[in-house]
């Protein structure tokens, strides 16, 4: 086949291709395997429809995500909640901004002895894990259910030395996380990780009083750059995540132990 | 260094605990593995009641015991401590899984202290008629009596170590302490006192003990 025979041909395909890139523009976004790939997977025949095209890139690092969005070669990120991201813009002088919130890996309060929380008598013995991070997570919780008040109403790593007003004279035990499920039966009240409760057999839809929701800090957030924003694509992918479709998704295939913070 | 985290009442709240549940431990260490270290000792080859079964069977579930890290035990103990101490959390729910460590570790030590008597000790009291348990009482004890002081303090010692990890069923104590602002949360400040007052604790039960044995042995 000589070059002038297949000169017309490739000029179609180039044009073909260029036409295709007018119309259907690439977003790239890194992302955690389980469940954020997963879940922009599931979103990307919609945005497709839009005219985007979603391009996954499954990080399984921390640092790397972030610092690839920061210098431009990724559109955006989705592995991380916003404690992280603010101590990452302040370690790394970066200034990366949130554009939506997705799922929370919901935080949840368990009991044997009450089923409403108006139910818990003065002085009851609260289960808190022992770690900075998740024990000020389950203080926070706390906090938002209006059963104490710390000292920084939005300190991430306070402890049970930080509660300041506390009606109910709860009495703090901090044990290791993984421990919680195993004495649930010794306390009035046990805040566990999803993790170690959903292995314990306990679901944190079905089984607790009351989880973290939306406005749990805790909740994986979309990040993206100041300039972009408000770039159109990034809104049409926020838009998609947090459709009542995902929402479906979600539950259907997670069974409780993420649920969306949208 | 600064010692600006340290909040000196719950250091002291904690060196209670560690206090409380060594103590207890202790006593009931004593109380569960004194017996069982004699039974360990008349059962074995060789002695007044020999008897293989009963020694084997002592001897595995010692070993046992003894074999299984505490850290597991502390959990896997958790529904047998509620029954036994009401409940597995806190210094109460440390006590049973202490002593179930522990007393296996005094039986033992008390068993060797019986070895090395010289065995023309019973002997001699069998020759004038004695019993056994008028031997064990009236010989075989009181000419033990410096070894197991001494294995009560080995035994103490090891003890307060074992209380450190006691911090996973929120048994409190130094040794949480150390474990949850120290290394998790990296106040050096209060990993420095917490572990000096453990050495503190650990030399004057040591010193202590000595002297006590010394004492019995000028007798």
């Amino acid at each position: 086949m000589s070059l002038k025979k297949i000169a017309p041909a490739l000029a179609v395909t180039v044009a073909a291709l260029l036409g295709h890139v007018a119309h259907a523009a690439t977003l790239s976004v890194a992302a955690t395997p389980v469940p954020h790939a997963e879940l922009l997977e599931h979103v990307k025949p919609v945005l497709a429809k839009e005219g985007v095209e979603l391009d996954i890139k499954v990080f399984t690092d921390y640092v790397q995500p972030n610092q690839q969005v920061a210098d431009g070669h990724i559109d955006a990120n989705f592995f991380q909640h916003q404690p992280y991201l603010d101590s990452f813009n302040k370690e790394h002088k970066t200034k990366l901004v949130t554009v939506g919130l997705v799922h929370v890996e919901p935080f949840g309060a368990y009991s044997q002895k009450v089923k409403d929380i108006a139910d818990l008598k003065d002085g009851a013995q609260v289960a808190i894990p022992n770690d900075p991070s998740n024990g000020a997570r389950a203080l926070l919780l706390l906090q938002k259910q209006g059963l104490i008040k710390l000292k920084d109403p939005g300190d991430i790593l306070a402890t049970s030395r930080d509660v300041v007003d506390n009606p109910k004279k709860l009495k703090f035990r901090e044990l290791e996380a993984a421990t919680l499920p195993r004495v649930l039966a010794d306390v009035d009240l046990a805040l566990i990780n999803t993790n170690y409760a959903l292995e314990a057999g306990l679901n944190p839809v079905d089984n607790a009083l009351f989880i973290e929701g939306a406005d749990s800090p805790y909740a994986n957030i979309l990040v993206t750059t100041e300039a972009k924003k408000d770039d159109e694509n990034v809104r049409k992918l926020v838009k998609a995540l947090n459709s009542d479709d995902v929402k479906a998704f979600i539950k259907d295939k997670y069974k409780g132990a993420i649920v969306p913070a949208f | 260094m600064n010692f600006s985290n340290i909040d000196w009442l719950l250091i002291g709240e904690a060196t209670f605990d560690t206090l409380l549940m060594t103590g207890f431990s202790l006593l009931f260490t004593v109380l569960i593995g004194l017996p069982l270290g004699i039974i360990l000792f008349l059962s074995g080859k060789g002695q007044m009641l020999h008897n293989p079964a009963v020694y084997q069977v002592l001897s595995f579930v010692v070993n046992v015991l003894r074999s299984v890290p505490f850290l597991i035990l502390l959990i896997v103990m958790i529904p047998m401590t509620r029954v036994l101490a009401g409940t597995s959390l806190g210094v109460q729910g440390a006590i049973p899984p202490l002593v179930a460590s522990a007393a296996p570790f005094f039986a033992r030590l008390v068993e060797n202290v019986l070895r090395e008597l010289d065995p023309g000790v019973s002997e001699a009291c069998r020759a004038m008629g004695a019993n056994s348990r008028q031997t064990v009482l009236m010989a075989l004890l009181p000419e033990a009596t410096t070894g197991i002081v001494a294995a009560v303090i080995v035994t103490a010692i090891a003890l307060v170590g074992y209380s450190a990890m006691s911090g996973v069923i929120g048994g409190g104590g130094l040794g949480d302490l150390a474990l949850r602002f120290g290394y998790q949360r990296y106040q050096t400040d209060v990993m420095i006192v917490t572990v000096a007052i453990l050495v503190v604790m650990v030399q004057i039960l040591q010193v202590f003990g000595d002297r006590w044995v010394a004492k019995l042995n000028r007798k």
